[in-house]
């Protein structure tokens, strides 16, 4: 996967997207993970942290969504490529002309697209249900954070799913890979409650410096250098997830082929 | 006697098999990540949660509310695929032609998970003994471990309601995954009942989880058996409601997919 591929096939990454979406809207399972799920973390969230005002709630909104975020990339994005093998669909996109990362980063992106719906969920929620008069401090680094969150996660994303496919033993962590990310990556509550020793694992995670940016930015609490870092490290972390991923696809499209085994569990 | 016999056989022998069926494709591995992992992680999240939304002083509160909601995994997740996975796997219509005795079927699907449920609190409150502190010192242990069992059993209770619903639905983990996130709302394992709206308060004293989370924060709090007998009877009756609705359920399910021959349709 590169940039060079992107640009050239933007068209079919945005049709996948907007195909991915439809498709997902109904599947009860994506409803609940994309959705529901954020929404009540985030009703949970804003009655545990009731007493500590609207800053705090500005942190609940974004911080569900992006539960909501890494949920969907886990669950959904993560199991994208197997989700075309169980609907016997696999062997057809692979043999397109279009490189099948290409799919699977619209598919992605969609995802992601889904899944900020949930943010914006929680606002509302946050606004009405607890009548918090809830402002994003800094609207115009909040949206560049955004873009640069999506990029990063879908980026993940495309690590994760061949993953999946080539290691069907790593997929068994799926359940137990949840919440430490929203554990790790301060979605919730700020790392620095956390062991330092569990510092660097943070760093290393896209969805952490998301978290800062976004954060940063819904309540004007970080410095401007501070969100400039984490666009920096989100843009960097997507640079080498892409390159990881180019060669991940490369390995488990050979392997299938040479194994016969693309369409088998 | 011969039928108390064949019945007990039959109890176990459905008991053994259904955990065998749910758990066969699970390496041991696997088994520690869904069943060990995943809620250990759950109540660590929690746990900051509430002590950044409190104080650190408050850390015993969640570690217990966030314990006992272990008891929804096996209570809600495994007693639906126990119910609803003998659809999707061809052999309802099997257990609906045996003669066998359907109560005691339904309560050896219950059983293991029951054991299950009970066993995966424990493992969290030694880790929340282990990792975060948790202070047993002046626990009553053998009545905490009442509380324990009873809790697992009203909420597997309300898992055999929800695994009734499997058989009649496809949206199978919509409904367990809705479930069980309602039950972190409002079994007041992580929000005080206090503070939340008073229609939700009613709501939670229909639930499996909250006089058991109640009476364990009692008892690792200093207090008695005695204490907490009331809360334990009212989680016990909450659980025996569940089990019978879940039971008459299944009787009118049974009745009306035989006359209607919609056994295994989706």
């Amino acid at each position: 996967m590169n940039l060079t591929l992107l640009s050239k096939y933007w068209r079919t990454v945005l049709i996948v997207a907007e195909m991915n979406i439809r498709q997902q809207m109904m599947d009860g399972f994506i409803i609940f993970t994309v959705f529901l799920q954020p929404i009540l973390i985030a009703l949970l969230g804003l009655w545990m942290l009731k007493d500590k005002g609207a800053d705090a709630a500005m942190f609940v909104v974004v911080g569900s969504g992006l539960t909501g975020l890494w949920s969907s990339l886990l669950f959904i994005s993560g199991g994208s490529i197997n989700a075309e093998r169980w609907s016997g669909t696999l062997e057809s996109l692979v043999a397109i002309p279009i490189p099948f990362e290409v799919i699977v980063y619209g598919k992605n992106l969609g995802n992601v697209i889904q899944s900020l719906v949930s943010m914006v969920a929680g606002y509302f929620i946050a606004s009405w249900l607890f009548g918090y008069n809830l402002v994003i401090q800094q609207p115009l680094l909040f949206i560049v954070s955004i873009i640069f969150t999506v990029i990063a996660f879908i980026s993940f994303g495309l690590i994760i799913a061949p993953i999946f496919v080539m290691n069907p033993g790593v997929r068994a962590w799926q359940n137990a890979m949840e919440f430490p990310v929203y554990i790790l990556c301060g979605f919730l509550f700020p790392v620095l409650l956390l062991p330092a020793w569990t510092n660097p694992i943070s760093w290393l995670l896209p969805p952490y410096w998301a978290a800062v940016a976004l954060h940063g930015t819904s309540t004007g609490g970080a410095p401007l250098t501070e969100t400039l870092f984490a666009w920096g490290m989100m843009f960097v972390f997507s640079l080498v997830d892409l390159l990881i991923a180019s060669r991940l696809f490369k390995i488990m499209l050979y392997k299938a082929r040479v194994d016969a085994t693309l369409g088998m569990e | 006697m011969k039928t108390l016999t064949n019945n007990l056989r039959l109890f176990w022998q459905g008991a053994l098999l259904s955990y065998v069926a749910l758990f066969h494709w699970m390496r041991p591995i696997q088994y520690a990540a869904s069943k060990i992992l995943m809620p250990l992680a759950q109540m660590f999240f929690f746990v900051y949660l509430g002590t950044f939304a409190t104080s650190a002083d408050n850390r015993s509160y969640y570690i217990v509310g966030n314990a006992l909601q272990i008891a929804a995994v096996s209570g809600i997740y495994g007693m639906t695929m126990s119910i609803g996975g003998d659809r999707d796997n061809g052999t309802l219509g099997y257990i609906f032609g045996t003669p066998a005795n359907r109560l005691v079927v339904f309560m050896g699907r219950a059983f293991m998970n029951i054991m299950d449920g009970a066993f995966g609190v424990v493992i969290a409150f030694f880790w929340g003994v282990i990792l975060m502190g948790l202070d047993l010192s002046n626990t009553d242990v053998g009545a905490l471990a009442l509380v324990i069992v009873i809790t697992t059993i009203s909420t597997c209770g309300l898992g055999l309601l929800m695994g009734c619903l499997a058989l009649i639905t496809v949206n199978v983990m919509f409904v367990n995954n809705f479930v069980y996130f309602l039950l972190l709302i409002f079994s007041g394992a992580n929000v005080p009942l206090a503070n939340l709206p008073v229609w939700i308060r009613s709501v939670s004293y229909m639930l499996p989880l909250t006089r058991g989370i109640m009476a364990a924060r009692s008892l690792v709090g200093g207090a008695s058996l005695s204490e907490v007998a009331p809360l334990l009877w009212g989680e016990l009756a909450v659980g025996v409601v569940y089990f019978v609705l879940g039971y008459t359920l299944f009787k009118v399910f049974e009745v009306v997919a035989k006359r209607r021959g919609t056994l295994e349709v989706f």
